[in-house]
């Protein structure tokens, strides 16, 4: 899950281009994605995984690391 | 390598295309540049930015039509330089920049403007303006920082950097257009549901935005450093942080805008476009061009809502919307669906060649005309301060709105700033000085001096012998009426009566009431007028309520009375000792403060409230109505309207005071009031105070001789339309006042005099308040609204009423503190109004649930609190219906082709005025054609059964008229043997006649007549059925001449309906809707449809004997052949052959192209309840068939229609609708829970016992529950829509249950043409026929794909009956 997040932002997303990306890097804090990249990010998400992410799960805590973003998205919801 | 545009791109182009002249998408920048500038080197660096940006070299070009764009290889340019260091004026400058920013771009050549200016020795100017449509805020900074490193590298600064590179737009272009191909276009997506969610588009602050106005005005909002500071704050707030501060802050701001467009707008439903950079993909992350993509941003407000509550809703629903809008096709619905603009745009200084450079983004004063606003947000660079800049479009916002604006947007800004908790309905918009020129500060009351009793008592001195009153037996002079009053209130004095009593007058409208009320104003004391047709419980209840100490009435109505203790005195039986007064007057001093009367109207608790007036609030009306109306000792109004009404204060005591005169209009002890009638018929008056409902009635009556010149319309919304109608029926010039004012504001506050060329909008303005009056309009928390947006009105002044009776807390409610003039109180109305851009007060309906019903001021919930105690009712909901009125004539257009009017049902015209119908049947005109055949054909089916019978192959139904009289000929001319069949409805005109047996004698064939005593009771029966008298006519005919075809075994009955009639009685759309038509299934359904047909439970059944129609093999032993089914002729083929061949003429005597008189009957009702002649449908039939001409259809149609005749023969068969049924459709409905078997008597009764009359429901139905909305209230939307034929069925109305229900109720709706359709409601019941059947059955077996028969839903009339046949049918299908 960490390599399809890690290599969709590489190839699509990140504002400028990047060798790699740590599991852990601040994403949003370091300028590496947008918020209407992680908007796209979410739409990629979604398609690729299978999921609905609802508007009220798109926070900071969520989404500002590879890492916190799989550790969301394989958290059963309800 | 040409491209198309992308979606962005072309809806700039087209917006271009549009205004070609103005430079709408001009993005024009000017960079100061602090340092010296090196010419040539500039030069140099620019011709490289053209070189490494494909985007300044597109140019842009349509081929048929479209547009396309490509990037030349190499454009060669030379930078323009302008030196205006001799002249460095900065006006001068700026004024050469805004000029040159104008400069409209040839995007066929070249799609920027650039131009270095020396300013001084170490001031440069870079302008640079380039077309929206290759750049957008992003770009901009890249052009910027490409062309600075340009120049540095070619100044050898840059030595060993490698220049940035960067993917030509165009590739973006080319990856976008194939993006767009695959993305989803769902017809169910997110969007097309949003769709049913939003408004109209918004207008503000009341205006219609003008269509295509692109001028704006930009006007600036600074925040400053304290507001910035705190909106900093806001941003960290968990409600408001998102992802990033970029979008926390873009949340805010949708949010306020919202709250903003809310507040001046009252609609709720809201959206607005964002335009978003777009550059999602890196590899476009340097490219120069247009990328912005605008999306929408949806929401709903609630009036509850508090800034926090917004916030968090908008924040969530944004990230929703730009989820959404990235992956799926916004639809252009609701891309046009925002006319507000949320744009950002990041500032902060660059420098140029490292000297200190500030950009100035150039304003053209134009936008795109789709927005009316356009808000630029500013984002500091780091904690710096935001500005808004607002680009106000003309069409909605001019010069004095503009300078309002931002005070309104801040307001909101610092409300929420303050407290971000608070309401979004509470902070006040308006600053102080707005709020001056909305109420006038200098307001100050002028006190009158003397009563409105005194200027009578004027009148009496110096004209005694001037009539003051004329009624049915008597005429009063002035001094008559004098002494009379002034016996009375001696006598009322000797019975005890002082001044601050009341006096309950209970009169019917006649001199005596006049006398009494002026005796009692005379003795100081106060009367409360009661008008005749008051049921005696209410009565009882005022009396009680209000104190009375005596009720004064007369012999007629004293016996209702059932007074109990309470004095009572009858002036006609105390006559005499009444007469042995004196005439002198009685001293007593009025004071202006005392109550003059006491008014009861409908209260929402179930009990009328008395509305208490003062002497002073009385005068000053009618001096001020006095001095505004004109009226004098030349004016006669009449007393023709109840005493009980506010309005008829005016007619009562305004003549008295203005030396005039009354003439009293006694109303009907039992029955209707006619009065309004018998006053046009008498004509003697010449002002008049009326409700437009009365106008209405007054509209068709004979008015052209009338005198009345002046009108004082009050009580109701008065309608432009009915205002200019009056003014050009009336022969005198027709002055029209329309006076609003409640009870509680004594008669009259706010008045306007129609003016039709100032008044064009819907409805008549009331105008602007009378002296010693103010108004105001306020929003939920009292603030003032600005002008143009809707809020309640609160009334302020002398005329305000002192309270209820015995109500002070009712009162306190009503009346609150003024909080624009200290110590005085305000009325609230409850009343919605705007103040338009002249001033006036709008009218635009209640805030509650109080409706007006011919003039009379009724609360529901009174109505309701009153059911309520019948012990048999749970609940009940009382509504009023308000039967849809007719478009009126003059808005109803004609199909361009078949002439088909706009008014009939369900219709729906194209933008090139082609109906609905016309364009469906091109798709399935070729099939229709199959179903026609030719003349041979006709010749082998008629002579098919020669052998049966030795006479006749066929009867032909012969009318006299011109399509029957050629099938005749013709069959006669194919060598047939015919039997002609002439019905005699008895409206046959004389001329008719003898050319009926003309033909026949000339064709050679035998005739016979039929007819039935009963014709005129089927007319009556067709024309409630079916508003027309030739379906009864019809059917009467298909009857006897099938009876006379089976004594004479004749195999067929010929018809000469044409082949329009075929496609409104039985060639529904649904029959052609199989792939593979075929028509003998069509014949099949046809003569299915005919056996039901003679079914149907009308008049005809009933009188004529129908029973050869029990056994379904008389369709087999008579057939019914349609002669213009297998011929095609024209209307002109048809008059030549007729001429020719038989003699034909057509009559004169019925006046009409028919030859049956009654047929206009038909027409004027049809035309009446639907609104269209009857004949408008197949006529476009036969149009769209090519068999008659538009005009020719049109000029058939709009022949005039004799009234007088029309109601002459009404009377003579016996139908009795009259004008007043069909104008006064509006009806109170009572809907209630409880006994079903209750009987409608005894809920009358009960009703009748304690409201007045026009109060009293006309329909009350039995409902199993009431219908809620989702928020638990009654459903009155849903209540209001039933018809009246649903009304009058008794069933109660249910709900669909399930998936088939809806299905079928929606089929139901459509076909029947019902708004609502109860579950269990009959098919038969609500108008339904064989053709409805056709239909219904069709659409269902093609929506559930079944084949299901058609008589199935005479045998299973109810939706819930036949959603369990259809389960069934489909369970037996799954079992097999």
């Amino acid at each position: 899950m960490n390599e399809k997040i890690i290599t969709y932002i590489k190839d699509e997303l990140s504002i400028e281009s990047i060798d790699s990306i740590h599991i852990d890097e601040d994403l949003l804090g370091n300028g590496i994605v947008d918020s209407l990249g992680m908007i796209k990010l979410v739409v990629f998400l979604e398609k690729e995984f299978q999921v609905t992410i609802s508007p009220e799960d798109m926070t900071v805590e969520n989404f500002n690391s590879v890492r916190s973003i799989s550790t969301y998205l394989s958290t059963p919801r309800t | 390598m040409k491209l198309k545009l992308t979606a962005s791109q072309l809806s700039l182009w087209v917006g271009q295309k549009m205004n070609p002249k103005v430079p709408l998408y001009n993005t024009a920048y000017s960079y100061e540049i602090s340092g010296t500038i090196n010419q040539q080197i500039f030069e140099k660096a620019f011709q490289l930015l053209i070189d490494t940006t494909d985007a300044l070299r597109i140019r842009f070009y349509e081929e048929d039509g479209i547009p396309y764009q490509e990037a030349r290889e190499k454009l060669d340019h030379n930078i323009e330089f302008i030196d205006f260091s001799s002249d460095p004026e900065l006006d001068v400058i700026s004024e050469w920049l805004l000029d040159r920013s104008l400069k409209t771009l040839d995007l066929s050549h070249q799609v920027f403007d650039a131009v270095l200016i020396k300013k001084s020795e170490n001031t440069y100017i870079w302008f640079m303006n380039m077309h929206h449509l290759i750049t957008d805020g992003v770009s901009r900074k890249i052009i910027f920082d490409r062309m600075n490193s340009h120049y540095e590298t070619l100044l050898g600064h840059n030595a060993g950097l490698q220049p940035v590179t960067s993917a030509p737009y165009l590739d973006y272009v080319k990856s976008e257009l194939n993006a767009a191909s695959s993305k989803t276009d769902d017809k169910d997506s997110y969007w097309s549901s949003k769709l049913h969610e939003l408004e109209k588009t918004h207008s503000f602050y009341g205006i219609h935005p003008k269509p295509d106005a692109t001028e704006a005005s930009r006007v600036f909002l600074q925040l400053g450093r304290e507001r910035s500071e705190k909106l900093q704050l806001v941003l960290q707030r968990p409600e408001v942080k998102g992802w990033t501060a970029q979008l926390a802050l873009f949340n805010v701001m949708s949010s306020l805008l919202f709250i903003y467009m809310y507040r001046v707008s009252g609609q709720k439903k809201l959206a607005i476009g964002a335009p978003l950079h777009n550059r999602i993909s890196r590899k476009f992350h340097h490219t120069s061009g247009y990328f912005l993509e605008i999306f929408p941003m949806l929401t709903e407000i609630d009036d509850a809502d508090s800034f926090k509550t917004v916030l968090q809703r908008v924040k969530l629903e944004n990230s929703n919307n730009l989820k959404h809008a990235l992956q799926d096709t916004v639809t252009p619905e609701i891309s046009n669906s925002f006319n507000v603009v949320l744009n950002y745009i990041h500032t902060g200084f660059s420098n140029f060649n490292g000297f200190k450079t500030t950009s100035e983004w150039i304003y053209t004063g134009h936008i795109d005309s789709n927005h009316q606003m356009r808000c630029h947000v500013m984002v500091p660079e780091s904690n710096g301060e935001f500005k808004i800049m607002l680009d106000l479009n003309h069409g909605t916002f001019d010069h004095e709105l503009q300078q309002k604006v931002p005070g309104h947007l801040l307001s909101l800004f610092d409300a929420m700033l303050t407290d971000i908790e608070m309401g979004i309905s509470e902070p006040s918009l308006v600053s102080h000085s707005e709020q001056k020129s909305l109420i006038n500060p200098d307001f100050r009351i002028v006190e009158p001096t003397s009563n409105a009793l005194t200027y009578f008592e004027k009148n009496a001195l110096n004209r005694p012998n001037a009539v003051a009153i004329q009624g049915e037996k008597q005429t009063l002079t002035y001094a008559e009426l004098n002494k009379k009053a002034n016996q009375l209130a001696h006598y009322l004095h000797e019975k005890g009566i002082r001044e601050y009593q009341k006096v309950a007058l209970h009169f019917y409208r006649n001199p005596e009431y006049i006398i009494a009320v002026i005796a009692v104003l005379k003795l100081g004391a106060t009367f409360i007028p009661i008008p005749s047709d008051q049921p005696s419980e209410r009565i009882t209840f005022i009396i009680d309520n209000s104190d009375a100490a005596m009720v004064l009435t007369e012999s007629g109505l004293a016996q209702h009375l059932n007074l109990g203790s309470n004095p009572l005195c009858d002036i006609t039986k105390e006559h005499s000792e009444i007469s042995k007064q004196p005439f002198t007057a009685l001293h007593t001093d009025l004071k202006m403060n005392d109550l003059a009367y006491i008014l009861y109207t409908s209260g929402s608790t179930g009990k009328p409230k008395g509305v208490c007036i003062s002497h002073k609030a009385l005068t000053n009306y009618l001096v001020w109505a006095k001095a505004a109306y004109n009226t004098n000792e030349k004016s006669i109004f009449p007393l023709f309207s109840s005493i009980g009404f506010d309005l008829t204060i005016t007619s009562t005591l305004l003549p008295l005071i203005s030396g005039g005169r009354i003439i009293t209009y006694k109303e009907n002890t039992f029955g209707a009031d006619m009065s309004l009638m018998q006053v046009f018929e008498d004509n003697m008056v010449n002002t008049i105070k009326l409700t437009p409902s009365h106008l209405a009635l007054v509209q068709e009556k004979k008015i052209s001789d009338s005198y009345i010149h002046t009108m004082i319309i009050g009580g109701e919304d008065l309608k432009v339309a009915l205002a200019d109608a009056m003014q050009s029926a009336f022969p005198n010039p027709l002055r029209i006042f329309n006076e609003y004012g409640p009870t509680e504001a004594t008669v009259g506050c706010i008045v306007s005099e129609f003016d039709p060329k100032k008044h064009r909008e819907r409805s008549v303005p009331i105008g602007m308040s009378i002296a010693n009056m103010q108004a105001y309009v306020l929003d939920s928390h009292k603030n003032i609204v600005p002008q143009g947006v809707v809020g309640e009105l609160y009334l302020s002044g002398i005329g305000l009423a002192e309270g209820y009776v015995d109500s002070p807390e009712l009162t306190n409610d009503k009346f609150v503190p003024n909080p624009f003039i200290e110590g005085s109180k305000m009325y609230s109305s409850g009343d919605l109004c705007r103040i338009n851009t002249n001033g006036e007060f709008e009218y635009l309906g209640r805030k509650d649930d109080q409706v007006k019903l011919r003039g009379h001021r009724i609360e529901l919930s009174d109505i309701e609190s009153n059911l309520i105690h019948h012990p048999e009712i749970d609940r009940c909901a009382v509504v009023l219906i308000e039967d849809k009125k007719p478009i009126p004539e003059e808005d109803v257009v004609n199909c361009i082709e078949c002439g088909l009017p706009s008014n009939y049902p369900n219709t729906d015209f194209n933008e090139h005025g082609v109906c609905h119908l016309c364009t469906s049947f091109e798709n399935y005109k070729f099939k229709a054609e199959r179903y026609f055949k030719n003349d041979d054909e006709l010749v082998q089916v008629l002579t098919s059964k020669r052998h049966q019978n030795p006479n006749y192959d066929c009867i032909s139904l012969l009318s006299g008229g011109k399509d029957s009289t050629y099938v005749l000929a013709r069959l006669v001319n194919m060598g047939l043997r015919v039997l002609a069949f002439t019905m005699d409805n008895g409206y046959i005109s004389d001329q008719a006649k003898a050319n009926i047996d003309t033909i026949v004698k000339k064709l050679g064939v035998d005739h016979v007549y039929g007819q039935t005593p009963h014709m005129n009771e089927i007319f009556v029966d067709s024309l409630h059925r079916h508003h027309n008298v030739c379906n009864g006519c019809f059917k009467t005919i298909y009857t006897l001449s099938t009876q006379i075809a089976l004594e004479k075994e004749i195999p067929f009955i010929v018809t000469g309906l044409s082949r329009g009639q075929f496609f409104e009685t039985r060639l529904t759309e649904e029959l052609f809707w199989d792939e593979s038509l075929d028509t003998k299934k069509i014949d099949q359904t046809i003569i299915e449809a005919r056996k039901l047909y003679h079914k149907e439970n009308d008049a005809v059944k009933r009188l004529l004997d129908v029973s050869m129609f029990d056994d379904d093999k008389v369709f087999e032993k008579v057939e019914f052949v349609d002669f213009y089914r297998f011929s095609d002729v024209s209307l002109e083929e048809m008059l030549i052959y007729l001429k020719d061949n038989v003699g034909w003429v057509r009559p004169t005597d019925t006046g009409r192209s028919t030859n049956c008189l009654i047929n206009q009957v038909g027409i004027y009702v049809h035309k009446k309840e639907m609104g269209y002649s009857n004949y408008s449908f197949p006529y476009s039939w036969d149009v769209r068939l090519g068999h008659k001409t538009r005009d020719e259809s049109l000029e058939e149609i709009n022949e005039v229609i004799n009234e007088t005749e029309v109601k002459r023969i009404m009377k003579e068969i016996g139908y009795d609708k009259s004008d007043e049924d069909w104008l006064n459709t509006d009806k109170l409905v009572a809907y209630y829970t409880g006994n079903p078997k209750l009987s409608l008597k005894d809920i009358r009764e009960f009703t009748e016992q304690r409201l007045p009359s026009y109060m009293v429901p006309t329909i009350f139905k039995h409902l199993n529950e009431i219908p809620l909305t989702k928020n638990g209230k009654v459903d009155k939307k849903a209540l209001r829509n039933l018809t009246s034929a649903q009304l009058e069925l008794d069933t109660p109305y249910t709900a669909p249950r399930n998936e088939i229900e809806e299905i079928l109720e929606h089929i139901w709706q459509e076909v029947l043409q019902l708004k609502k359709v109860g579950v269990y409601d009959n098919f038969i019941a609500l108008g339904g026929h064989s053709l409805a059947a056709i239909r219904i059955t069709a659409r269902i077996n093609d929506e559930i794909e079944l084949n299901l028969p058609l008589n199935k839903i005479f045998e299973l009339p109810t939706i819930a009956e036949y959603s369990g046949y259809i389960e069934n049918t489909l369970m037996a299908l799954l079992e097999e």
